[in-house]
């Protein structure tokens, strides 16, 4: 950004917020130089805390005005560098906004501002009977505004969809610096369905100031169990069994060996350490129903090779259950110094195919990878351990990452599940769509962000973002 | 195709063989700026503002294959214009369905049915089509083909444009090949009827169902000369108002416990009298709850959105104008479709524009019109107000179908 236009910008900025709501001091920058996606850093030339809608249009306008690129953020925790301002200019964190304006139980909505962290919703919830489905294993930090933007899923999305099949409308500050508003509490809003494309377009087209979301019922009840398998093979086989047995485990999620050891030495579950693989499997639903689901499950895993599969005893057990492996990234600490998550999705029969082939692919560049993923989705997270002192090793993560990908389009799969493309895979689109789709994609980006001011070099490869040549892999926060 | 070119003025009608003839014809029209419109079962060209620049049609016809259908991922690939009855066979075969209950589905093509959104009574339980399409196809309005998402039931890669062109009426783009997710069959579907005495005990039990130990399919809630004497629900009740209908979906075990459960959730509740239908007669009736829209009789059919909670409100709303009026409400969801018995002309701005429209506005949602024998119709009637959503839209259309040959006209966009 041209540095003459700086003091009267942040002047400008500091009149819509206030003096102590705008950052521009190098020191307090860095902060705000990446997300969990921590190869490419740059910092932003001013960071700006929005209170309300107004004040983000005003913003915007602002950024207009001086043509300054700006882009959105929540707690920061995107893995793909969604967050990533390129180019500089304007962030404007929208964490402040952070309140949940109304809980509404008879016609099964709330509304939230964008800065509203994902758990807090649902722990507002705590004693109604509902719940918010959605539930990345970042919950506890990452924003439903954030969630928005990436259309987040979850372990629980397999059988309760992942953000956009629980959003009805969103009010968004738009790029002109107008206020709109798509969907609300009523269904099927008329005209185009213009929530469904803002979800999920990782701050590209609008800036969401407000969302409606839909609430879900708690289940009646849950059995939550765990299939310990001597063969990775096993496992994968019997996740493919059980969804072509047509039963819909509200969560299916399985955790090699490599991942076990450190979940284990981390929270002392008591997973069976000698196992090549585990897959923790939970129905939920009727009482009526459970118990056949569970015995059939148990069956088909047993089936296929697992040596035992348990069940969870009581509801705090199944708690450590799921600590255990919503946590399972920040236990990959204590397996190497530096790691790097993949995303990939494949057809769920083709489990079996892509878990022998990232085995492969590990040897081949000789590379440890540990698994833990979403199973039931065919959503691989592959974990490549590296020290990143070691650039020689770094390169080989790089190579074995990018083949693992090559091998999910391959499989008629996708390289990202969750976490989006941002700038991290932007190199990845033109394998996945011709250039026609993609011109098709810079259609709608052109409707809303014609200047595009508003996060440029996201997402498509067009010009300006031409995607990134990735030079070394960094740690991840979390999943 | 008589039927199509009774509605829409068509020049001529012409059916490609497959997705690239198709791009073809659209780029051939796009340079003579000659209007297309995409016909699939010809079911829903009445819906929207009626056509009035003459124009081809372009039939799906041709497009109908299983590309793909990999039973053990719960996905299908098909092309567009399969029938939803096709549709429905294929997948039964396996166990599996698609539950979107689509009317006249032995004619009524996928593609279609994704354009318009339909969605019936099973939505409260099941979600609408917006959730089960994760990969499609289409030709924009310069002929241009493209797709968005892919054959994996989770995928963020690139924007979604299943969910931009569900629902689109066709006007962005034509659709070609969609991918589902779909669902295992359940093993058995029975409904639950009870007759109510008036609106504020109806409100009642829908707040209670939203609460209920049961998880139902759907809850529907109808009124009116239609239901009045139904085959299966038999005659209604001396003075009732309307009557409450919950389809139950699941393993024989699940079914069988909540047919008890609801029994006496509604006992507990006041309600005298409740019973299930036998499976015949249920069947029966789901296949009536569907059609309910597709009839063609009435001068009017009207569809509202409105919050769940306000639901009932909207049908007094109706009953108020229209005494015979027959409504089928998706009451779980706010959804009211009202068939009137008598809609003048000259309703249109004083009932319609008049009270019904800012009616639902004041209950939370909006009405549109799903058909009508009353001719002439302005977009304000048809889809209700204009506000700044509907400006945001035309830039996208402008984008995707620059020259307006796309279906032009007929749907919420200010300039055509």
């Amino acid at each position: 950004m041209i540095s003459s236009v700086m003091p009267s910008l942040v002047a400008r900025l500091r009149q819509i917020v206030g003096v102590e709501s705008v950052l521009s001091a190098h020191s307090e920058l860095v902060a705000y130089e990446c997300d969990g996606f921590v190869i490419e850093k740059n910092c932003p030339d001013v960071v700006v805390f929005a209170r309300t809608t107004e004040e983000v249009a005003e913003i915007v306008k602002t950024c207009n005005e001086f043509s300054v690129p700006y882009l959105p953020r929540g707690a920061g925790t995107s893995l793909a560098g969604g967050c990533l301002p390129v180019g500089g200019g304007v962030m404007i964190v929208l964490t402040r906004m952070n309140r949940i304006l109304e809980i509404n139980l008879r016609d099964r909505y709330a509304v939230v501002e964008p800065g509203v962290v994902n758990v807090w919703l649902t722990n507002a919830l705590k004693g109604t009977g509902y719940h918010y489905a959605p539930d990345p294993s970042s919950q506890g930090a990452c924003t439903i505004g954030g969630n928005v933007a990436t259309n987040s899923g979850g372990p629980h999305t397999l059988k309760y969809g992942v953000t956009v099949n629980h959003t009805l409308g969103v009010e968004a500050v738009m790029a002109d610096g107008s206020i709109a508003r798509f969907g609300g509490p009523a269904e099927d809003p008329v005209g185009l369905d213009l929530t469904g494309a803002l979800v999920g377009s990782e701050g590209t087209l609008a800036i969401v100031t407000r969302v409606w979301v839909r609430l879900t019922r708690n289940p009646q009840g849950v059995r939550t169990m765990l299939g310990v398998f001597d063969s990775v093979d096993d496992a994968t086989n019997a996740i493919s069994e059980i969804i072509g047995a047509g039963i819909i485990p509200a969560a299916l999620e399985m955790m090699d060996q490599g991942i076990l050891v450190a979940v284990e030495a981390a929270f002392h579950f008591g997973f069976p350490l000698d196992a090549q693989a585990i897959l923790l499997i939970e129905v939920d639903g009727l009482e009526a129903g459970l118990d056949g689901q569970r015995d059939r499950i148990s069956e088909l895993c047993l089936q296929c090779g697992a040596r035992e599969v348990r069940h969870a005893r009581d509801p705090n057990e199944r708690l450590l259950l799921w600590k255990s492996r919503k946590q399972a990234f920040g236990a990959v600490g204590r397996l190497s110094p530096s790691y790097c998550t993949q995303d990939g999705v494949v057809p769920r029969t083709r489990l079996p195919h892509i878990l022998r082939r990232i085995i492969e692919i590990g040897r081949k560049h000789d590379v440890r990878i540990v698994n833990v993923f979403h199973a039931g989705d065919g959503n691989i997270h592959p974990i490549l351990l590296f020290d990143e002192r070691d650039h020689a090793q770094t390169a080989r993560v790089l190579a074995a990452s990018g083949e693992i990908l090559d091998e999910c389009i391959a499989c008629g799969g996708s390289v990202t599940g969750e976490h989006g493309i941002g700038v991290e895979k932007i190199s990845f689109m033109r394998k996945l769509f011709t250039d026609d789709d993609l011109e098709a994609m810079n259609h709608l980006r052109t409707a809303f962000n014609p200047e595009g001011r508003l996060s440029p070099a996201k997402m498509l490869p067009t010009a300006g973002a031409c995607g990134l040549e990735q030079k070394s892999p960094g740690r991840r926060a979390a999943l | 195709m008589t039927v199509a070119a009774e509605i829409l003025p068509l020049a001529e009608t012409l059916a490609p063989a497959d997705q690239q003839e198709l791009s073809a014809a659209v780029r051939q029209a796009c340079a003579d700026r000659t209007s297309v419109y995409p016909i699939g079962g010809g079911t829903s060209l009445d819906f929207g503002l009626p056509a009035k620049q003459p124009g081809v049609g372009l039939s799906l016809a041709n497009l109908r294959r299983v590309v793909d259908y990999p039973a053990r991922d719960m996905t299908i690939t098909v092309e567009a214009g399969i029938t939803m009855t096709e549709l429905a066979q294929t997948l039964a075969a396996e166990r599996q369905w698609l539950p979107i209950d689509a009317p006249q589905a032995d004619v009524a093509t996928l593609g279609g049915v994704v354009a318009t959104a339909f969605c019936g009574p099973r939505r409260y339980g099941c979600g609408t089509m917006r959730d089960y399409v994760i990969g499609i196809s289409a030709v924009d309005g310069r002929g241009m083909p493209f797709k968005g998402g892919g054959r994996v039931v989770k995928n963020v890669a690139g924007y979604d444009f299943c969910k931009l062109l569900t629902g689109s009426l066709g006007t962005l783009g034509v659709i070609t090949q969609l991918t589902l997710k779909i669902r295992p069959l359940p093993e058995r579907s029975a409904l639950m009827v009870c007759d109510v005495a008036d609106f504020a005990g109806a409100e009642k039990l829908l707040a209670a169902l939203v609460n209920s130990g049961t998880t139902p399919a759907a809850i529907e809630l109808l009124t009116g000369p239609a239901w009045r004497d139904d085959l299966a629900l038999g005659p209604i009740d001396r003075g009732a108002a309307a009557r409450l209908v919950v389809g139950l979906e699941g393993t024989e075990s699940e079914v069988a416990w909540m047919l008890e459960q609801l029994a006496a959730e509604w006992q507990a509740q006041g309600v005298r009298s409740s019973r299930a239908l036998a499976d015949d007669e249920a069947a029966e009736l789901w296949s009536r709850l569907r059609e309910f829209p597709a009839d063609r009789e009435p001068p009017l059919v009207l569809k509202a959105s409105v919050r769940p909670g306000r639901t009932t409100e909207f049908m007094q709303a109706v009953l108020k104008l229209d005494p015979n009026a027959s409504l089928a409400a998706h009451a779980g969801n706010g959804i009211v479709i009202a068939r009137f018995a008598e809609f003048q002309a000259a309703d249109v701005s004083r009932r319609l524009i008049g009270v019904l429209q800012p009616a639902a506005a004041a209950l939370g949602g909006h009405a549109v019109v799903l058909c009508s024998t009353l001719g002439d119709l302005t977009r304000q009637a048809v889809w209700g107000c204009v506000d700044e959503a509907t400006a945001w839209m035309g830039r996208v259309k402008k984008q995707f179908d620059p020259q307006n040959i796309l279906n032009p006209g007929r749907f919420v966009f200010s300039d055509g």
